[in-house]
């Protein structure tokens, strides 16, 4: 029967040590969660935009439309 | 010997944290395993030490204060019969406080060890952090 007048010996040893145990493994959680998470929206469908993107890029008809444009200095537009 | 680390403890002893190893001055798990009475044994002998000088109880103190645990009260009790030794009624005090300081969350933590040190505090004339008030900011 504890007394209320005397406390009892609390746990006074590893206390860091029992904190990181619950903590760490959640904390990788996290952020492995986070990783997985980024990857999926940001990097996949940043890749996928530049893919489509390039997919039927015709480098040709861009350079010619910047050559028209006159911003160039190797190659004046055609006519000049 | 008493080498100041936090926690270091070795790669395959990461997780097991058994009630003897709160404390890993190297980073090898063979040997044989200091108990947790002969580590208090250890440090209450450390402090007992009749010509103890200050280094050595500041030394000491750092020391253990770097370990993963709150000092049993029969070490705390031979670290302040020390500073009485020394005339360091500062360094005692500060002992107190460490204590509170390192039982974190852990609020039930000081006021035990200050129950058990209760004697030891009125023998030597030891006031608590409390009692002067300047346990607040």
């Amino acid at each position: 029967m504890k007394s209320t007048m005397s406390l009892v010996k609390p746990a006074m040893r590893g206390l860091l040590a029992k904190r990181l145990r619950f903590h760490l493994p959640i904390a990788f959680g996290l952020a492995l969660v986070a990783a997985v998470a980024f990857k999926f929206t940001v990097t996949e469908p940043r890749k996928q935009a530049y893919a489509d993107f390039y997919k039927h890029y015709d480098s040709m008809k861009e350079f010619s439309a910047m050559r028209e444009a006159g911003v160039f200095e190797s190659v004046r537009p055609t006519g000049k | 010997m008493f080498s100041h680390v936090l926690l270091k403890v070795s790669s395959d002893r990461l997780w097991s944290f058994s009630s003897t190893a709160s404390v890993a001055a190297r980073s090898y798990s063979h040997g044989k395993q200091e108990t947790d009475e002969e580590f208090d044994a250890r440090w209450v002998t450390y402090f007992n030490k009749p010509d103890i000088d200050a280094w050595e109880l500041r030394k000491g103190m750092n020391t253990l204060i770097g370990y993963d645990l709150v000092p049993e009260p029969k070490i705390l009790e031979a670290a302040l019969r020390a500073c009485r030794r020394l005339n360091d009624l500062a360094s005692a005090i500060r002992i107190l406080e460490a204590v509170k300081d390192k039982s974190g969350p852990h609020k039930e933590i000081y006021p035990y060890v200050l129950q058990e040190l209760r004697p030891t505090l009125s023998e030597l004339g030891i006031p608590t952090p409390e009692e002067l008030g300047i346990d607040k900011a």
